[in-house]
């Protein structure tokens, strides 16, 4: 048992904090979110030249040939820093393909999408993170249902609350369950798909957290910094509690899909329902505890409120997995009766 | 990373299994506290002469060295098979520790191997009317008396103290000195005298487990000081720390159990299909499980750094939490056959109210969150 990242994980993740922290900062963002989620090329380029959409991809198709960890620490790192790009969607979607596709689709999508050369969106016909340009896409529709590859479809942008993101609804196209049929596969995609979404929200929820714990720190009113109230200092507490409970999730998710498969469905519901819930209230928290300025469009912090309700929406929110949650554990209940 | 057991943890586990399948705890008498405890007691024994009593102490105290896991490991299965929390467990758990960390060579000797057996049973005697979150505000008096301190004093919530024949005791030995954390001493007290008188309370559920203790003239040699006079408040602090840590994955998997009673008797009544229902079951489950990933995550901490990381403060606050929210869903769902005088369900429903105010309430675990994890500003 070693519950903790490897030391070549951590090196992963120190990597891109500092990468990010250079070439995605809150101005870059910002500038982003306000031409209308206009993505930075030359940071894609950059995650390109890396190799990270294709980490968790196999080296015969030109990826990292690392794993759903790998990815989930990528993908934290990048909620971290909320950062304006296709990554989530591509790498997961390369993820899911590498994994659970059947060799056709492998040959078919891996390449160009480990390279970076095309990019992929995610989520549901009604909300695609990332469907415009992409030349194929991972949907899923219900949450116990199958992740569906579907390519040639219409994507019609959807401007949402997260401009930091580009977001599309989606109509038509060629659709095809991913994997070889049988349906397992195309189950264990999607729920790949929401361990990534979780892992992105671990990491917004992470800067949420540090943000305000800075502010709170600096902040002072009645002559005393913010943070010395005890009711501010048990939102922070709460805040680190939700944070910290997603994270425990989302690792077991991102490590149950690759060593433990059989855990998964149970795994990736238990970190969509975390994190769905968990990223809302940390980032509502988090502009609570900045008061006037968390309210105001200058600060930044509504940034990750936004990205938190918008990942909530593509995990198809809390509620589903919560059912999907007591319906495993009576199952299980029912076994051993 | 790595959530699955390695060979020597498997090891460990399956030998464990297959010494509680031959030795299985058996069920609970019915009948009173006092024949409850006996069974807990007896059951100790039996843990000890099968060398499984104190998993955790080093081998030379009769432990078996085990690591944190195996530790973790240990509590899960025995939780598993439906046996009770050892009899002595502040003993096994915080009074041994203790000693190890701070007894001088006689100390060790003297009381370890009678804590293992169960034979002396031991209390803790930190808690007064005046001292309970703010511990530091201990008033009970020692004074010196040749080679003897002479203790007076109040203490109260002492578990098990109408068992105990020995009690971690905090007391203050030196009323002048300039903070309060300073002056105080920790003494290992026989409780067999004349000047101890142990007073039970009746809790909220009926069972009195817990007991004011007064003491009048109690003596303590100086031979039972512990870790040295004024030194008290940093040998409680090793108890305290010892407090939240083996007990988790104990209480996690009881907790598991009982969620396992409610999601079945929710069933039988065909309740798994109002969605409401699903939703609040699915949620409990979520934070089951929330806590024994995070539980895992503090252990791994441990081992890797020697200290827990953020996530290993939360877990207490979790637990009680989560046992509350789900006894109470338990009477939601099962209405007044949950409640009923007697209803196990209702037992259950009453002592999880203690759960946020033992060991630490949550309101200061919060505190220590925000101030030692967080690193956030003290109110002066
Ligand atoms: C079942 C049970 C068994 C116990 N067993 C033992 C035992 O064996 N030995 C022993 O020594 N003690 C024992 N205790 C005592 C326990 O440790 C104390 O009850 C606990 O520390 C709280 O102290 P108190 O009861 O004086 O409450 P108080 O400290 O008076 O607290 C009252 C309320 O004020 C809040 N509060 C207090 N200080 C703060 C603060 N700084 N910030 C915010 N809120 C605050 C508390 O959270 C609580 O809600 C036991 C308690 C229970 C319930």
């Amino acid at each position: 048992m070693h519950f903790d990242l490897t030391d070549d994980q951590k090196e992963i993740k120190r990597v891109a904090r500092e990468l990010l922290a250079a070439r995605s900062s809150w101005a870059r963002v910002r500038e982003a979110a306000e031409g209308g989620a206009r993505y930075d090329d030359a940071l894609w380029r950059e995650l390109c030249e890396l190799g990270w959409p294709g980490i968790a991809v196999g080296e015969e198709h030109g990826g990292q040939g690392l794993g759903a960890v790998e990815l989930a620490v990528l993908l934290e790192e990048l909620g971290y820093a909320c950062a304006a790009s296709p990554f989530l969607s591509t790498a997961a979607a390369a993820a899911a393909i590498e994994a659970c596709g059947s060799g056709a689709q492998r040959a078919r999508w891996l390449p160009a999408l480990a390279s970076g050369e095309t990019t992929a969106g995610i989520g549901t016909r009604a909300l695609c993170a990332d469907g415009v340009g992409a030349a194929v896409l991972v949907l899923l529709e219900r949450p116990s249902g199958e992740a569906m590859l579907v390519s040639g479809a219409e994507c019609a942008p959807l401007a949402t609350i997260d401009p930091t993101r580009r977001y599309a609804t989606v109509s038509g196209g060629d659709a095809e369950p991913l994997g070889d049929g049988g349906g397992a596969g195309a189950r264990a995609a999607a729920d790949r798909v929401r361990a990534a979404v979780a892992a992105e929200v671990v990491g917004v929820a992470q800067r949420a957290l540090e943000m305000t714990l800075a502010y709170v720190k600096e902040r002072r009113q009645f002559g005393v910094p913010v943070g010395a109230f005890q009711a501010v200092q048990n939102r922070c507490a709460q805040m680190l509690l939700d944070t910290e409970s997603a994270r425990s999730t989302a690792l077991f998710a991102a490590w149950a899909a690759d060593a433990a498969p059989e855990r998964l469905p149970e795994a990736a519901a238990l970190a969509a329902a975390a994190a769905a819930d968990g990223g809302r209230a940390v980032t509502a928290s988090a502009i609570q505890a900045h008061g006037g300025i968390g309210f105001t469009w200058e600060a930044d912090v509504h940034w990750l409120y936004k990205r938190a309700q918008l990942d909530a929406a593509l995990l198809g929110g809390a509620r589903q997995h919560r059912a999907r949650l007591a319906a495993l554990a009576a199952g299980r209940v029912a076994a051993s009766a | 990373m790595d959530l699955t057991f390695d060979a020597r943890e498997t090891a460990f586990r399956d030998e464990l299994r297959a010494w509680l399948a031959a030795n299985p705890p058996g069920t609970p008498p019915h009948g009173d506290e006092d024949a409850h405890y006996a069974w807990r007691r007896d059951w100790q024994r039996r843990l000890a002469e099968g060398g499984w009593a104190a998993v955790h102490w080093p081998a030379e105290h009769g432990g078996r060295g085990a690591t944190l896991t195996q530790s973790a490991i240990f509590y899960e299965e025995l939780a598993a098979a439906g046996a009770p929390l050892p009899a002595n467990v502040l003993g096994l758990l915080l009074a041994g520790p203790t000693i190890m960390t701070w007894g001088t060579q006689e100390q060790k000797e003297r009381h370890l191997v009678p804590i293992l057996t169960a034979e002396e049973i031991w209390c803790q005697g930190f808690s007064e009317p005046d001292a309970g979150s703010d511990l530091a505000a201990v008033k009970t008096r020692a004074v010196k008396d040749g080679d003897e301190w002479v203790i007076t004093g109040q203490k109260v919530w002492t578990s098990m103290a109408q068992y105990a024949k020995w009690c971690m005791l905090v007391a203050r030995t030196d009323p002048d000195a300039p903070k309060k954390h300073q002056g105080l001493t920790y003494f290992l007290m026989d409780m067999e005298q004349d000047g101890v008188e142990v007073v039970p309370l009746k809790q909220i559920t009926g069972e009195s487990e817990f007991n004011e203790l007064f003491l009048d003239g109690a003596r303590v040699p100086d031979a039972n000081v512990l870790g040295g006079v004024g030194n008290g408040w940093k040998v409680a602090l090793t108890t305290l720390m010892n407090e939240r840590s083996g007990l988790a994955f104990f209480l996690q998997v009881r907790m598991r159990q009982l969620l396992d009673q409610l999601v079945g008797e929710a069933s039988a009544r065909g309740l798994l299909d109002d969605p409401v229902v699903a939703d609040k079951l699915g949620e409990l489950h979520l934070r089951c499980e929330v806590l024994r990933l995070t539980a895992y995550r503090g252990l791994t901490a441990i081992e890797t750094y020697g200290q827990p990381g953020p996530e290993g403060s939360l877990t207490k606050w979790m637990w009680s939490d989560t046992n509350q929210a789900l006894t109470q869903l338990a009477a939601d769902l099962l209405g007044p056959e949950a409640l009923t005088d007697g209803a196990p369900w209702a037992f259950e429903l009453l002592r999880a109210r203690g759960n946020s105010i033992e060991g630490g309430t949550t309101e200061v675990l919060k505190n220590i969150v925000a101030e030692r994890v967080l690193g956030l500003p003290r109110l002066k």
